[in-house]
């Protein structure tokens, strides 16, 4: 399989001003340079599902920004299905779509399908085409009952599932997802994570996911690129990432007199349903969940390996 | 390639027109105040010209000609190229980057993003101006239509100058705003005032003098070296807002602000 993404030695320095008054800043402005992005290099094949994954600030969404043509590097080079993003900006556009979770790229106060057709000509898709896309992706986005409602209308979920299908109208080989979750609950989550697998699967898609959760890429991705503080730490499949590092679960329960009881269990050690029946034996619970340790313990473990 | 941009531009103007006329009545009511407002102005004008008989050889004929300029030239401005003025919030906040990704001028489609219905109101002062300028004529309205086109190029030169410094100034949405009503609000005045300092100024600084003068000069009476110093004047400033704007594009490094468009 080809290399749709080819990513080599990429850095991105920001210079942050650093005066603390405005005159002096003027006349001898003091600087400090912030690399957000540190010398990562990786290469993604066609219809690879891959999440970019770290902290806060850890240079996933700038890594995204220079893949997509959005910023210039400070150094080093990327091709994106054969072209140099920052220098083929609107050749590279018909080639990706991307979703940025803070914001939107619908008009807001007009219908979701008004939004779409605009997209459509703006990408430059003939009527008949366009029709027939939108309907397959409205069917399997399940947003029929959207269309005609205005964006600001519609819940965070919802709107999340119509700016998918507006990036997806030109068929894009390439999707980039920064933080398409962000702010939604568990049943939102859960549905979008679903709604993006099943159509990268369809139409091998390829995906690149930036998240600081961890339960996005074990439900969309096969491959974890981790970075952090501007640095490639990890770049693996799911499955190594999970053997090696998501093997322990915070487990935390609810008595019914209100007491909140949390627990680490190894499941190489203990399976996750045994200590869960344990506790369920020892304490009458009425709540129970059960996640993966956050980011920063992964990362630090990452660390400690090294 | 002309026809797919003229074929986009409509489709935007019509989603723009759709937003309006969300509340029509709303809409109605804002253009009605928009014509108000500029007719409590020119009618001070009025009262001062029936008093002053003239000022610098100018009648109240040639103001109302300046009007309909200013009038026509802002409401094309207002009604097609609006989007500029959210220009520094798009670049500070990050929104910048759902143009950017797109296959068309993210110039273009920023500009046509907003439209202000009530401009609609200074389309109609402007041409209600026109008729009592003295200068109608088949030529002077052909002159008319050609000028405050170039003019509201000038507009959108101006205003991309002013949004393009949030590029490179944290927080300049006041500034650029600051110095686009700047140059507003000499254009309103009489050109016959323009001379000396001030005529440099406000072919320089603060552009107003190929705002209206020039235009103005054009309908008032013909001369190609009227045309070519107002053709001029605009192509400078659209070259210059144009370099500024490429030069902020490579210094952009895009936010991350919550939000929606």
């Amino acid at each position: 399989m080809d290399d749709i993404i080819q990513v080599s030695r990429l850095t991105k320095k920001f210079n942050i001003r650093q005066n603390s008054s405005f005159i002096k800043s003027l006349f001898s402005p003091e600087g400090k340079t912030l690399t957000a992005v540190n010398n990562i290099s990786f290469k993604i094949k066609k219809g690879e599902r891959v999440a970019f994954i770290g902290p806060n600030g850890a240079g996933k969404s700038t890594t995204i920004k220079m893949l997509s043509s959005i910023s210039y590097p400070t150094s080093g080079t990327a091709l994106v299905n054969g072209l140099v993003p920052w220098e083929n900006r609107k050749k590279l556009a018909y080639d990706i779509g991307t979703v940025f979770g803070q914001r939107s790229q619908l008009w807001y106060n007009l219908p979701v399908q008004d939004s779409f057709f605009l997209m459509g000509k703006i990408y430059n898709v003939d009527e008949i085409p366009f029709k027939r896309r939108l309907s397959k992706l409205v069917r399997l986005f399940e947003i029929r009952d959207l269309l005609v409602r205005p964006v600001r209308a519609l819940s965070l979920g919802q709107r999340m599932r119509c700016e998918i299908v507006a990036s997806l109208l030109h068929r894009p080989q390439v999707l980039f997802l920064d933080e398409p979750t962000i702010g939604l609950d568990v049943t939102a989550k859960e549905i979008i994570r679903g709604l993006i697998r099943r159509q990268a699967l369809e139409e091998d898609t390829t995906l690149l996911l930036t998240s600081h959760d961890t339960d996005d890429m074990e439900k969309v991705c096969d491959r974890v690129i981790i970075i952090n503080r501007g640095k490639l730490i990890f770049d693996d499949s799911i499955t190594a990432l999970r053997d090696s590092f998501l093997r322990k679960k915070y487990i935390e329960i609810t008595t019914d007199s209100g007491q909140k009881i949390k627990m680490v269990v190894n499941t190489a050690i203990t399976p996750a349903k045994k200590a869960v029946d344990e506790l369920i034996r020892q304490y009458h619970v009425t709540d129970l969940t059960i996640e993966n340790p956050p980011m920063e313990e992964i990362i630090k473990e990452i660390y400690a390996r090294e | 390639m002309a026809a797919k941009f003229i074929k986009l531009f409509l489709y935007v103007q019509k989603s723009n027109l759709k937003t309006a006329f969300l509340n029509l009545s709303d809409a109605l009511v804002n253009v009605l105040m928009m014509m108000l407002n500029n007719f409590s102005y020119i009618f001070m004008w009025w009262i001062l010209f029936q008093n002053k008989g003239s000022i610098n050889g100018w009648n109240f004929g040639d103001m109302a000609l300046l009007f309909a300029v200013a009038n026509i030239s802002f409401a094309t401005y207002a009604l097609f190229m609006r989007g500029l003025e959210t220009l520094p919030e798009y670049i500070d906040s990050g929104g910048l980057d759902n143009f950017l990704v797109m296959p068309r001028s993210e110039l273009m489609l920023i500009a046509f993003s907003e439209s202000s219905f009530a401009n609609w109101g200074d389309y109609l002062t402007g041409f209600i101006m026109y008729f009592f300028s003295g200068h109608i004529g088949w030529t002077s309205f052909g002159l008319l239509i050609l000028v405050t086109i170039l003019a509201s190029v000038l507009l959108f030169a101006i205003r991309l100058l002013a949004s393009s410094l949030a590029f490179f100034i944290n927080d300049s949405q006041r500034l650029g705003d600051n110095f686009f009503i700047a140059v507003i609000t000499f254009a309103s005045q009489p050109s016959s005032i323009y001379t000396g300092w001030y005529k440099v100024i406000s072919l320089t600084i603060v552009p107003a003098g190929f705002l209206v003068y020039y235009p103005v000069e054009v309908i008032r009476a013909f001369s190609w070296t009227n045309l070519l110093c107002l053709l001029g004047g605009v192509a400078i400033f659209l070259a210059l807002s144009l370099l500024v704007w490429r030069q902020g594009l490579k210094h952009y490094s895009s936010g991350n602000r919550f939000g929606v468009r």
